[in-house]
């Protein structure tokens, strides 16, 4: 097995990103085929195909398309473009390369879930690709994919493009729906979810690009092609963003289910000469770790991750090689919880910064061995018990980090400095 | 209806109805902080988690509905413990500093500890440094250290006083609560944020530092601020008044209050406490707010005469004058009972027609600011119509240009600072010839002219009576305590005319406590 460019098959073309280099590559064929079709058949057939949303928590699209009410209220698609989890930036390469992809699978999305009306929300910092994205609405406005009437389907559809201000829990989607709103970026509780009462409380469907993006191609192949490539409950191929000690860190797309290890051997060109694998984080730094033993035995897949008691998140693979300390690199997972917490719920609030204290401490040669426990079991004590999942992001990477490289920690507290490195946390940052 | 059972209780509840709720109709404990029944649902304290057959998951109590057949409860050890947590959560950036805290002795975090609580605290860093004593406004003080960010004051002026005024500001452990831009509070509201704050954090300018909250006493009263008679809690001690707080009633004031109505208990007190000077030399200065002795006075002199010698003189000079020659002016701040006595009383003796009702800005009182605040600051002027129509009284409206009186009896307002004529009315009333003054407030130009008998009137948390509001609610009250040892009510003051004993009186009325001018000293003796 090797990579197989299903949505990146053209992303090497410069000319791709404009209308015309993407009508040239066969682009917005599917979004007439889709007008022709009836809603519901769209969304079965994206449920028949088994795709799971490619933002994090792999839920089932259709099934998600489906809870929508039928109660004639306005509804609204959301593609959620923030792409916030640290060691992701395969979004970004896609809206920069194919932002006509985008704006197609969304159309075809829209037209599916019969909404008038969509929003790209985006991250702050991707100006680039918002400026690409932009450009590319107005030339679909312009060649008529976007507007009244839509290729004389009768289906009007308008889309927009908003950027975010860089919070990273604007990426989760009731978070997001609050941005947009002109709220303070905040979850909301649920119930209600956002299919019954999202954006300006009308039934809303968010999306991740890649997903959206997807719906393209299983339209084009059909639910027997599409599921060719994957696993019987993971099906389809997904980007994977390769970062790390490795010899070509970069997006890479594969089915799922294809095995961790060939993807850092073959893809990726392997670890650094002399270097050995440590340790890997396979879904951004939420995703608890997992070590190297575990990581060649690894298919990257929802469900073998999951058994693993990690899990695939966004397809951020962070390769950790042995020259890496991993109380420094829990020190900037926990700084990052720490300083992007939204400081609604209480024990997210108060923990994330009470995890990252604790680690400060270890760095700072001030902690006793009882800290580990105490580290432990604040972590265990976050998990589960707040609105939205940063509170179990910024526990996840402590449960796994300490039972299974405790003695790096003990160490640092026994000796006030890496066991890897040989030298304190002072002298490797002054 | 839904069946459920909460901690092994069945229970019958309205479809809609949050886990919470349940609970509480129940009486079972179940703790929380952000969740208050009059607000929306935050969800976000993550203390009243409880455990639901067949969800491995722990739920909150507040935003899950109840569903046909749920088992409910609080009680496990996987429950408790995540209380426990959850406090340790709020905790450990709490500066802890309940000793010099106004909220202890009635604070939400106290409560919980004392009965979740009790372990030694496992947080060993430093905690987070944010702003303390912040001035939010007129009336209210913010200490952001103590703040758990439940977010109730923030969803008050959201929801209740509609002025949006505060907000949490910045993210994580940062986050404080503040005002746009720092602009002060102007909410006519704010002091009820100060009471749905379960912890020190919002602190009332009026109340803090004045008394330690487990040496006060409180009672249900009813607020004689304006015709919608919020329910009130009065807490006192020995020495007088300290504060206001509205008191739960669905059908008049929910759980709130304005502010106008927290400064009612200021003029009942006997000394109207005032902090003159700035910081360093402050001078606490002690001015008498009330009548405190039954006076004849003449040409500016005044006399204290016991209440008993007083009456039996009014008594005389009212058998010898003319029944035409006799004025009646009353308020719509006395009570019904108080009312219909003196009016019924005179109706009996002298003319009705010279009975006169003392109006306070009229053109306000259809006044209304959409939550509870009237522009007629008169608790009773609907029951004072209803008495004097069933007297068959026509009362004339009491103003400067008539005639006054050879004999006036002036039932007189209580609050003084509703009443924008007050002054005008006190002077034009001395320029008849004799004056008979019931009521419990000082003006310095009483008995200036003319010939005035003063009685000390009781005020509303003194009295036993009941108050008719804007729209035909009769509320009875009992009296909180009293601070005024002569002070009599119209309707006393009638029986006593008709030759009543005052210790008899005093009997019946008054609670037989000695009052101390200092509490403190009264609890723990001279040091």
């Amino acid at each position: 097995m090797a990579e197989v460019k299903i949505l990146t098959e053209h992303y090497h073309d410069d000319n791709y990103r404009t209308v015309d280099g993407y009508l040239a590559k066969n682009g917005y064929e599917m979004l007439k085929k889709a007008l022709k079709m009836q809603p519901t058949e769209i969304i079965t057939l994206v449920k028949d195909a088994g795709l799971r949303g490619r933002g994090g928590a792999g839920f089932p699209t259709g099934m998600k398309w489906s809870f929508l009410p039928n109660n004639g209220e306005e509804r609204y698609l959301l593609c959620n473009a923030d792409e916030g989890e640290p060691c992701t930036f395969k979004d970004r390469m896609m809206m920069e390369r194919a932002p006509h992809q985008l704006i197609e699978g969304m159309i075809i999305s829209a037209f599916a879930v019969q909404s008038k009306k969509s929003y790209i929300y985006i991250r702050g910092e991707y100006f680039y690709a918002a400026d690409v994205l932009r450009k590319a609405i107005k030339e679909a406005y312009d060649k008529g994919f976007l507007g009244k009437n839509i290729l004389g389907s009768g289906f009007s559809h308008d889309l927009d493009v908003y950027c975010g201000a860089g919070a990273y829990i604007c990426g989760e989607e009731t978070g997001m729906i609050s941005s947009l709103e002109g709220l303070k970026g905040q979850p909301k509780l649920k119930p209600p979810f956002p299919a019954v009462k999202g954006y300006l409380a009308k039934p809303t469907v968010v999306n991740n690009v890649e997903t959206l993006a997807s719906v393209i191609y299983i339209l084009r192949d059909g639910v027997q092609e599409y599921r060719k490539n994957g696993t019987e409950k993971s099906p389809g191929t997904k980007l994977f963003s390769v970062s790390g000690d490795v010899m070509k860190p970069g997006n890479y797309e594969v089915p799922l289910g294809y095995p961790l290890k060939d993807l850092i051997e073959k893809e990726c060109g392997g670890l650094k000469p002399g270097r050995k694998l440590k340790a890997v984080i396979p879904g951004g730094t939420s995703a608890p770790v997992l070590t190297a033993e575990e990581a060649y035995k690894a298919t990257m897949d929802y469900e073998c991750l999951a058994n693993m008691k990690s899990m695939l998140g966004s397809g951020a693979i962070t390769i950790i090689d042995d020259t890496r300390c991993m109380v420094d690199l829990l020190g900037v997972i926990t700084h990052f919880y720490h300083h992007e917490s939204c400081g609604q719920c209480t024990p997210c609030r108060e923990g994330t910064g009470w995890l990252n204290k604790i680690v400060r401490s270890i760095h700072a040669g001030n902690a006793t061995v009882n800290d580990i426990d105490t580290l432990c079991k604040v972590a265990d004590n976050m998990k589960g018990r707040t609105i939205c999942a940063l509170s179990d992001a910024a526990a996840l990477p402590v449960l796994s980090f300490v039972p299974k490289f405790r003695s790096e920690f003990e160490y640092y507290i026994r000796e006030g400095k890496s066991q890897v490195r040989g030298i304190s946390y002072a002298q490797m940052h002054h | 209806m839904l069946k459920c059972t909460i901690n092994g209780k069945h229970v019958e509840v309205k479809e809609g109805t949050t886990v919470i709720q349940a609970f509480k109709m129940l009486g079972e404990e179940i703790a929380h902080y952000c969740w208050h029944p009059a607000l929306s649902v935050a969800g976000v304290c993550r203390l009243c988690m409880v455990e639901i057959e067949g969800n491995p998951r722990l739920q909150i109590a507040c935003n899950t509905a109840v569903t046909e057949g749920m088992v409910v409860t609080n009680k496990s050890e996987k429950v408790k413990d995540a209380v426990k947590w959850g406090l340790d959560f709020h905790l450990i950036n709490h500066p802890l500093d309940c000793p010099i805290c106004d909220q202890a002795g009635e604070c939400g975090l106290q409560d919980q500890y004392m009965k979740f609580g009790k372990y030694d605290p496992e947080m060993a860093e430093k905690k987070v440094n944010k702003h303390k004593a912040v001035d939010l406004g007129e009336r209210v003080v913010l200490d952001s250290e103590r703040c758990i960010l439940c977010s109730r004051c923030v969803r008050f002026t959201e929801e209740i006083s509609k002025t949006n005024e505060l907000g949490i500001f910045n993210r994580g452990d940062r986050s404080e609560i503040g005002t746009f831009e720092d602009k002060p509070m102007t909410d006519k509201y704010s002091v009820n944020t100060v009471d749905i704050c379960p912890v020190g954090a919002l602190t009332s300018k009026d109340f803090r530092f004045k008394q330690r909250v487990w040496f006060l006493k409180d009672r249900p009263s009813v607020c004689p601020g304006c015709s919608t008679g919020c329910n009130v809690d009065v807490y006192y001690n020995r020495e007088g008044f300290w504060r206001v707080k509205p008191r739960y009633n669905p059908n008049v004031n929910d759980y709130w209050m304005c502010d106008e109505g927290r400064d009612t208990y200021k003029y009942q007190n006997k000394f109207d406490t005032v902090v003159v000077g700035h910081r360093g030399e402050k001078e606490v200065m002690k001015n008498v707010n009330r009548v405190i002795n039954p006076m004849h006075i003449t040409g500016g002199h005044a006399e204290m005469m016991d209440v008993q010698f007083l009456l039996q003189k009014i008594s005389e000079k009212l058998g010898a004058s003319k029944p035409a020659d006799v004025a009646l002016v009353v308020t719509g701040q006395s009570t019904n009972e108080e009312l219909s006595a003196i009016v019924s009383f005179f109706a009996s003796k002298f003319d009705k027609k010279n009975i006169y009702h003392w109006q306070n800005e009229p053109e306000k009182w259809n006044e209304f600011d959409g939550l509870l605040m009237r522009g007629d600051k008169n608790p009773n002027t609907k029951g004072l119509l209803k008495v004097l129509e069933q007297n068959g009284v026509q009362a004339q409206l009491w103003k400067p240009s008539l005639t006054a009186g050879k004999l006036t009896i002036v039932v007189a307002p209580e609050n003084h600072s509703a009443y924008k004529d007050f002054s005008a009315m006190v002077k034009w009333a001395g320029s008849g010839q004799s004056t008979i003054w019931l009521g419990p407030g000082l003006h310095e130009d009483m008995g200036m002219q003319g010939e005035w008998w003063v009685i000390p009137g009781k005020t509303t948390f003194e009295k036993k009576g009941s108050f008719e509001n804007f729209n035909g609610h009769v509320q009875s009250f009992e009296p909180v305590t009293t601070v005024i040892d002569a002070a009599v009510s119209a309707d006393e003051f009638v029986t006593l005319l008709k030759g009543a004993n005052f210790l008899e009186i005093h009997k019946i009325y008054r609670n037989p406590v000695e009052r101390v001018e200092n509490q403190f000293i009264f609890e723990r003796g001279e040091m």
